[in-house]
């Protein structure tokens, strides 16, 4: 085998692994996972779920090829370990180690998390308490940079005290510029101290020891004022995705992974303006991969993994203005390499219906959509106004083309939300149901996914109040009455982990002790329904002094200061308040492709910040 | 065939089978099975092999794959029959897949497999394991010992646990060697087992290693440190062993 790393931890980590369940989770050598040398910079990234979850994140496979492409860095790998892991290596007092090197993680300069969603905020905890690293920011004399990102980052300000930089946005540009500077740091001597104060300069990367929260006596918070010369906002950053070919070296797990399959972007960002959706918000402007650097990558990447799936990936694939000529190339690559096609996230119309049909895409099984609510009214309210003919017409052209089962995703909990609009998933279902049997064809299997809506910053719906359990509950009950008859399967979420989310979604930095206080009372894998236990949550709460409801039940005013006030991800608060107000009077908003920019604020000269490879038409 | 002129076409294109033999070590000792066969086919894929499918929708590779090995143990023998579309010389789809394995598996050897040999797991019935065992567990006189007495039982039975059920199992009729002895190096004491594995039934080495620990009075437990090695995988023939390699090797594959 390999030579080892000075700092290999592997003889005491391998009397373990015959002890764990999948042993393979904490091996490394998978295919293309890289060769690290161990010397120059040393970045980990970790993703705080489970091997399985974060072996198919496209993102850190994108970083890691990142900074392995910059000379003199390395960039390794690491995952939450399970439950029965961590009870070994706590037993064994064996610290958290990268997978490649199978070195501690304490040892490396930097020390990256990807923060996926608020219900990985105990894993993130854990992780940094099982490195040996101090939870506090503020406790750090040594040690790496412990740096946050992702999607998370949106309002990172219940984790702000435990991680000492974010950023904001996407992370290429900024991860290449940031290892280039710990390598400059590291030549020239510098302190920790003054390697984070250079780093902070960096645009999109966000200190929050930069900023100081005041907060009024009734809870609110006053001011966010920076300190030390920072600027007032923190504006996340962008790249271009024709420049930034990645990922390009996509390590191929040994076991079953969430996905497993070659996924290439086609798009970022995404013009529909839906007001529920932060990525909506958040990832704007759309900018388009161009028809051949996405073919491009497919076929080098189809080579180099030998998968058997490739995933052309965005937030709204058959948006891509040159959908039609990406997907008769990528086909052709498909029949070439015998692997399947599948555009994830598709719309609820005849076009993506009939494209994704005629490509055959993801064989004859499940086909996915979501109409999230049950009438036209409140999908006008939510900015996604799909009629209920484009839904009727997009599942018969689906069961034509021989789907036996049709997944459909809903929301409840939507602002101005009635009972009858809950009640009217039940008769949508049953409507789709006997129009396929008017048809003269067998209904499919419905499989319908019910969520709780958890309003999201940087949205239209920052400003609403989380619906509480007890209603919440109750609509579950009439989904349940009106949603009973062979053929249909309903399932929810549990909706006390929609609270969970909620509160830490829109919260500050006071929520940071109730993370530490659940986290040490054993939460972890909270996003897991057989791990989440709710009373913790709420004895952590009690015990930090925190009255969830102010977070979660409580309808902000207009002009409120947001935790996340001083970071920018686009869209201004005044676009977002406009849209709030369109949603209660039941007004849509156009789709920013049409050429009527609504001027939300991504960019200063209106409609200049779209990048699209051809001309769109609705 | 009937109508020979018809078929003249298809004959270079008849289904052939590669059969490889892996070695598996190092890391990759720590795969599960599901794991390892999964590792094996994208990379046959990555390898550029001529493969076979089956199924429109969800294509599926055509495989056969022998036993199982458990995790921990380490084999110079996992076989697998990889269905071709075309020929491909045994010595290019050697090179071919070594490149694109991953640390720990390595290529052994390969042949081809005319498309009436019996597939991989439907011929193997037996292996051949080598046991280290650790010092801990006793002197060469114990195992010697243990192992004679093991032979001399008409029936050996263990509680064999299951996750769907516990049953008591006769392991005797399943061992077909046993012997004790220093191993080559000279430092401690090595096992070397001929079991059931495959188309008759399966027992496991740590099966056999939990019996004679027993009879050797060896320490609680030490002997779950044993490394096991897994030489061989065989069909019985008569009372010979036939590896699956030389099976068929006077009869041309194409």
């Amino acid at each position: 085998m390999s030579e080892r790393t000075p700092g290999d931890l592997w003889e005491r980590i391998e009397p373990l692994l015959l002890r764990v369940e999948r042993p393979s989770r904490y091996l490394g050598c998978e295919w293309d996972a890289p060769g690290i040398a161990g010397e120059g910079t040393t970045v980990v990234l970790a993703y705080p779920d489970l091997y399985e979850v974060g072996i198919s994140n496209l993102g850190l496979a994108i970083l890691q090829d990142v900074v392995n492409d910059i000379e003199g860095a390395s960039c390794e790998r690491v995952y939450s370990p399970w439950f029965d892991m961590e009870r070994e290596m706590r037993s064994a007092g064996l610290p958290l180690f990268s997978l490649e090197t199978h070195r501690a993680v304490s040892t490396y300069d930097i020390f990256g998390i990807s923060i996926p969603h608020e219900l990985t905020y105990t894993n993130i905890i854990n992780l940094l308490d099982l490195a040996g690293i101090s939870l506090r920011a503020d406790n750090r004399e040594e040690g790496p940079l412990v740096i946050g990102g992702g999607c998370g980052t949106a309002n990172p300000e219940p984790l702000a005290p435990f991680l000492d930089l974010f950023v904001l946005g996407e992370g290429e540009e900024v991860l290449d510029s940031l290892v280039r500077l710990v390598s400059e740091g590291k030549s020239r001597g510098w302190d920790r101290r003054k390697l984070l104060s250079e780093a902070s300069r960096l645009e999109g990367v966000y200190q929050p020891s930069d900023y100081e929260v005041d907060y009024r006596d009734d809870g609110l918070i006053e001011r966010i004022e920076p300190v030390g010369g920072a600027p007032e906002r923190v504006r996340k950053r962008t790249v271009d995705l024709n420049e930034w070919l990645y990922p390009r070296h996509p390590i191929v797990p040994f076991c079953e992974a969430v996905h497993d399959r070659i996924n290439v972007e086609i798009f970022r960002g995404c013009t529909r303006g839906c007001r529920f959706c932060q990525a909506g918000m958040i990832c704007r402007p759309v900018r388009e991969r161009s028809v051949d650097a996405v073919v491009g990558l497919v076929d080098a990447l189809a080579v180099r993994t030998g998968h058997e799936e490739v995933a052309l990936s965005s937030l709204s694939s058959t948006d891509y203005t040159m959908i039609k000529a990406v997907t008769e190339k990528v086909s052709e690559i498909c029949e070439k390499r015998r692997m399947i096609l599948s555009l994830p996230s598709l719309r609820m119309d005849g076009f993506s219906v009939e494209l994704a049909s005629s490509l055959e895409l993801g064989g004859r099984g499940s086909f996915t959509f979501a109409p999230e609510t049950g009438t036209e009214r409140l999908r006008r309210v939510i900015n996604k106004p799909i009629s209920e003919k484009d839904i009727i017409d997009a599942v018969l052209c689906a069961v034509r083309a021989g789907r036996r089962r049709i997944k459909l995703y809903f929301m409840i909990g939507l602002p101005t939300e009635t009972d009858e609009d809950v009640e009217a998933i039940g008769r949508l279902v049953f409507g789709l149901r006997d129009t396929v049997r008017g048809e003269g064809m067998v209904p499919p299997v419905f499989n319908v996914s019910v969520s709780t809506f958890v309003p999201k910053p940087h949205t239209p719906f920052q400003w609403v109040k989380q619906e509480n359990l007890e209603s919440i509950e109750r609509k579950q009950g009439i989904l349940r009455e009106t949603l009973r008859a062979k053929g249909i399967n309903l399932s929810w979420h549990d909706s006390r982990m929609s609270t969970v989310e909620s509160l830490l979604a829109r919260g500050d930095r006071r929520l940071a002790d109730v993370i530490e206080y659940a986290w040490a009372s054993g939460c972890r894998f909270d996003s897991w329904s057989e791990h989440f236990d709710y009373a913790r949550w709420e004895a952590a709460s009690e015990k930090a002094g925190v009255d969830p409801e102010f977070y979660l039940y409580r309808e902000r005013e207009p002009d409120e200061v947001f935790p996340w006030e001083h970071l920018d991800f686009g869209p201004d608060r005044d676009f977002l308040y406009e849209e709030y107000q369109g949603a209660l009077r039941g007004e849509t908003s156009p789709d920013c492709r049409g050429g009527k920019c609504r001027e939300c604020g991504v960019s200063e000269e209106p409609g200049a910040c779209l990048v699209l490879t051809g001309t769109w038409s609705s | 065939m009937s109508c020979p002129h018809r078929y003249l076409e298809f004959v270079t294109v008849e289904p052939l089978r590669l059969r490889v033999q892996f070695a598996k070590r190092g890391k990759a000792r720590y795969l599960s099975h599901s794991e390892f066969s999964r590792t094996l086919m994208i990379s046959a894929r990555r390898a550029g092999l001529p493969l076979q499918y089956s199924g429109k929708y969800r294509p599926r590779m055509k495989v056969s794959l022998s036993p199982p090995l458990p995790i921990g143990v380490t084999s110079e023998c996992e076989l697998v029959d990889f269905f071709l579309e075309q020929y491909v010389s045994p010595a290019e789809a050697e090179q071919a897949l070594e490149r694109s394995l991953p640390d720990g598996i390595q290529v052994v050897r390969c042949r081809l497999m005319g498309s009436d040999a019996k597939p991989v797991g439907k011929l193997i019935d037996t292996a051949a394991y080598r046991v280290q065992l650790p010092t801990e567990t006793g002197n060469e006189g114990d195992w010697k010992r243990a192992v004679e007495i093991f032979l001399g039982m008409e029936v050996v039975n263990l509680e064999r646990v299951q996750p769907r059920r516990t049953r008591v199992v006769d392991l005797r009729p399943g061992v077909h060697e046993l012997e004790a002895g220093i191993g080559p190096d000279g430092s401690g004491v090595e096992l070397f087992m001929v079991l059931d594995d495959g188309t008759r039934g399966t027992v496991k080495p740590s099966e056999v290693l939990r019996v004679l620990a027993d009879l050797a009075g060896a320490a609680e437990g030490s002997w779950r440190d044993a490394l096991v090695h897994r030489e061989g995988l065989f069909a019985r023939r008569g009372g010979r062993l036939v590896s699956p390699l030389e099976l068929g090797k006077h009869r041309p594959a194409v």
